[in-house]
């Protein structure tokens, strides 16, 4: 147990820390949207918001990918989950990493990889082309009516491991014997999955799939790179430019933090109460069945193409960087590493990737550190106001990027309470140290709450009875025990800074603060080869990304732990 | 109700050899026991007679009808499992109808049978509760209703009572026997704890590394264990090493450490006749069987190291040439025997277990 004032004093630090970094920059948003500039409650801008059908079809359009989004990452994971709940295949270790890889392959970057797949001139038309399926006089533009739907798809495939990784945690935690039982009275298969599995793995389903709709309804990077305007958060995006004479922007961003909050909270409201599935798994037996070999590869195989799709993008990002000559055709022509050199030369490359490494080194190192802090009063005191904690530090979860952006944005302008933080950096390092740390925050908690959960307060006791004082007990038990825990929960978030869309391009305004995805998108949009020098830049990154992730999975150890709210 | 038969079932967890040919045979409205240590394979045979395992090896038969290959919604087989498993998304009354409703029972009947399968565990009005709000006991008795509402063709208990306290134990060995045998229920039950066995058991096996060690009623496995595993597991006893003297109608004349014992034999079959003399052989003595200072002629003697009253009986640890030995005095009238004295230790031969080491 940890003392009542440590308890205490942590507590007033964060929730200090939550009100100026996150309830502040919220709520302000929101209470502009709602302030007429006489300084009374107005409803007006948000009515004027949905009386104009361009930001209605906007919202619209968001709200449809968003739920789009969710159903095709369902789709996706639901069946690969249960299979691999229920089995045991081929390379099932490898492979239930490699399932999640896709989640810090940025969908950004793959986007650009994609237009090169789907355009007039891409590889696809090419293929057609080739086997004599298409008329090269009369080509399908598949960027042009299918954008939505290829934005979904990037989403779905850039998502789907966040619902993967919840219902796997709900189902792994269920007792085998449920299942069992049912089995045992006279229950088929399929019946077993409707009437116990499934009702039993909801909340996992839930609590995945609203994280995965608020990620998809307000995406930025993505909608941007296919040139899809008549979406939400695009719509935000471009607004900022005339920020100070027009409220829609502010409008548009409070419906949609309603929205995700709506979406959010009905979740917590239908399942957080319950305790299906939270419960310490009972010592049953599991249910796992070994396949057959034919059927095991199958499984197998299935597991490899979801990861093949989803890394298609993200290839063809790669491929891009590496071409010389790609036009027409499936593959590049020509292949050289120019690209690579090139972009290191460029100005706006190294010191962007300088940056991204320092925003979110130091980004992470907040998080870590407050994470912990939080898990401990969470889990090792019995302050009254932990619980409150535990659901504060969730909410970042949310409330979409774009909001926080928008908020600290609106905040730090001359003469606003959050100036000095941009006056102390001379530029937006500490905002977009703040946005990164609090977004990415709850990965941390929920990683170290569960490392604390596991272990057992009593070996922390043994090691005090036996002469250790607090600290020495810290650095030689608790950290010992549950450090793999917060450095998987702390790569994870470092990952997600160093890709970070919405706030990076929305709060980083000079060339010279820019972090890497503000470089990618401004390089898109140069000519000559600026799309084959952001692909070498994006290629870095995932690279880079790539280790860090299969290095957070392995220090986890467990699947799900550090998706779960 | 209906007679099950197991033959020669092995199975294998990779490397690890679970059951290792376990061959038995349950009668029709039987209160069956598997008996053992953790790790023993009770539990598989259990699982794999309700189909949850397969076998490696080896056929199960329910009836005339072999099961073997029969995935488990169709044995017909209630299991009550060791961590209740009830379900949390339905209502006490819900968790107890879904076997029904898989069995297409009309509704009217349903309601009825669920209604009555509660009453018999006491929980008729708890129908519309959830199981959370359930204590322990009650989930244990929930799980229990929700087995025999089906009527199932015979039920199977995985330690049951393995999660509940002491006194609440002892209850439900009573409740459950009841609810068996009015039932004409044939049961298997799987358990760790040897005086829940010897209470409620018609019959049972006990098992060690997978293999039958013995199989028969509880005074049977009490009274006659067939090897020191099963003398050791089943109560408490001292297992004395000596050799064979001579032997006569089913009694032998063994040599300890201590001094000369007889005793009667267990597990030496027809086939292979009684020891010849010489042969290596281990005693069983429970430690009510000791007398201190009876009368009548005995070699072996021995001092009280240790004395404990417990009320009902004392127990004494007594240093014998043969090593320490356990000895209880049930009824005691008083301390008789004080600590550090050199007192006879004799045992009515029929009392004494003469085994093949």
């Amino acid at each position: 147990m940890m003392k009542r004032s440590h308890a205490l004093a942590v507590l007033m630090g964060v929730s200090l820390i939550f009100l100026v970094f996150f309830i502040y920059p919220s709520v302000s948003v929101l209470s502009e949207a709602f302030r007429d500039p006489g300084g009374g409650f107005t409803t007006r801008f948000v009515t004027e918001v949905f009386r104009d059908p361009v930001y209605v079809e906007g919202l619209w359009n968001a709200l449809l990918l968003g739920v789009v989004s969710t159903l095709a990452s369902f789709v996706i994971a639901f069946p690969l989950s249960l299979l691999s709940h229920r089995y045991d295949f081929f390379g099932k270790k490898a492979l239930s990493v490699l399932i999640l890889i896709p989640l810090v392959l940025p969908p950004f970057v793959g986007a650009v990889g994609m237009t090169r797949v789907l355009s007039v001139t891409g590889s696809l038309n090419a293929l057609l082309i080739d086997w004599g399926l298409m008329d090269p006089n009369h080509r399908f533009d598949w960027l042009a009516e299918g954008r939505f739907w290829g934005i979904v798809v990037m989403n779905a495939l850039h998502l789907y491991p966040i619902l993967y990784m919840n219902i796997s945690a709900a189902l792994a935690n269920l007792d085998p014997a449920m299942e069992q039982a049912a089995q045992n009275l006279g229950c088929p298969p399929w019946r077993r999955l409707m009437r116990i599995t499934l009702p039993l793995a909801m909340p996992g389903i839930f609590a995945g799939g609203s994280i995965v709709f608020i990620w998809a309804f307000t995406e930025l990077g993505v909608p941007l790179v296919f040139n899809y305007t008549r979406v939400a958060p695009v719509q935000v995006f471009q607004g900022i430019k005339d920020l100070s004479g027009n409220p829609a922007p502010y409008a548009l961003v409070a419906v949609m933090l309603l929205v995700s909050a709506t979406a959010f909270g009905l979740t917590k409201w239908f399942f957080g109460g319950s305790t299906s599935g939270s419960q310490p798994r009972p010592k049953g037996r599991g249910n796992e069945v070994k396949l057959r070999p034919l059927a095991s590869l199958a499984v197998a195989l299935l597991f490899f193409g979801v990861f093949f799709l989803a890394s298609v993008p993200h290839a063809g990002v790669v491929a891009l960087a590496l071409s010389e000559d790609w036009y027409d055709s499936v593959a590049p022509l020509a292949w050289t590493l120019e690209h690579f050199k090139e972009a290191l030369g460029d100005p706006l490359v190294v010191p962007s990737i300088e940056n991204s490494l320092v925003y979110a080194s130091v980004a992470t190192l907040v998080a870590a550190v407050l994470g912990l802090a939080i898990a401990w009063v969470v889990v090792r005191s019995n302050l009254r106001g932990r619980l409150i904690l535990d659901a504060l530090v969730m909410l970042p979860l949310a409330v979409p990027g774009l909001v926080l952006a928008f908020g600290y944005l609106a905040l730090s302008q001359e003469g606003k309470p959050l100036h000095f933080l941009v006056k102390l950096a001379d530029g937006p390092a500490l905002l977009l140290i703040a946005a990164y740390a609090i977004r990415r925050l709850p990965y941390v908690v929920r990683a170290a709450v569960a490392g604390l959960q596991q272990s057992n307060p009593a070996m922390e006791e043994a090691a005090r009875s036996l002469g250790a004082n607090p600290w020495r007990t810290l650095r030689r038990i608790s950290i010992p025990l549950i450090g793999a825990n917060v450095a998987a929960g702390a790569i994870l978030a470092f990952a997600f800074a160093m890709l970070e869309v919405s706030d990076s391009l929305i709060l980083a305004e000079q060339v010279k603060h820019y972090p890497i995805t503000k470089a990618i998108y401004t390089l898109l949009s140069n000519l000559g080869n600026g799309q084959e020098l952001a692909a070498a830049l994006g290629t870095w990154s995932m690279v880079f990304l790539a280790v860090a992730i299969i290095g957070a999975t392995r220090l986890a150890g467990k699947k799900g732990g550090l998706f779960k709210m | 109700m209906e007679s099950i038969r197991a033959d020669k079932i092995v199975k294998q967890f990779g490397p690890v050899t679970a059951l290792d040919g376990v061959s038995l045979e349950i009668g029709a409205g039987e209160l069956f026991f598997l008996l053992g240590s953790s790790g023993c394979g009770k539990t598989t045979l259990l699982r794999s007679i309700a189909g949850l395992e397969t076998p490696t090896s080896g056929s199960i038969h329910f009836g005339e009808k072999n099961v073997t290959q029969l995935p488990p919604h169709k044995r017909e087989a209630a299991m009550v499992f060791q961590s209740y498993a009830l379900w949390p998304h339905l209502t006490v009354g819900r968790n107890v109808a879904f076997g029904l409703e898989e069995r297409k029972v009309a509704k009217k009947e349903i309601d009825e049978r669920v209604k009555q399968a509660l009453e018999l565990v006491h929980l008729g009005a708890m129908v519309d509760r959830g199981v959370d709000q359930l204590s322990g006991g009650q989930q244990q008795r929930v799980a229990l209703a929700r087995a025999l509402v089906v009527r199932p063709r015979c039920l199977l208990l995985d330690e049951p009572l393995s999660n509940l306290d002491a006194k609440l134990r002892i209850e439900m060995r009573r409740e459950i026997r009841r609810i068996v045998k009015e039932g004409g229920l044939t049961a298997i039950y799987v358990t760790h704890d040897q005086e829940e066995a010897l209470e409620m058991a018609d019959r049972m096996a006990v098992l060690n590394q997978g293999r039958i060690e013995q199989l028969g009623t509880p005074e049977e496995v009490y009274r006659s264990p067939r090897t020191p595993f099963v003398a050791g597991f089943i109560g408490e006893t001292n297992l004395l090493e000596g050799e064979v003297l001579d032997v006569r109608d089913g009694f032998a004349r063994v040599q300890t450490a201590a001094g000369e014992v007889v005793g009667r034999l267990s597990g030496w079959d027809e086939g292979d006749g009684p020891p010849s003399g010489g042969a290596k052989v281990v005693l069983s003595v429970r430690p009510e069987a000791w007398a201190l200072d009876a009368p009548g002629e005995s070699s072996v003697t021995g001092r009280v190291v240790d004395r404990s009253y417990l009320g009902r009986m004392i127990r004494y640890t007594m240093e014998t040439a043969a090593g320490r030995q356990q000895v209880v005095e049930l009824n005691p009238e008083t301390l008789r025997t004080p600590a550090e004295a050199t007192v006879k230790l004799s045992a009515r031969p029929a009392d004494v277990v003469v085994m093949k080491p």
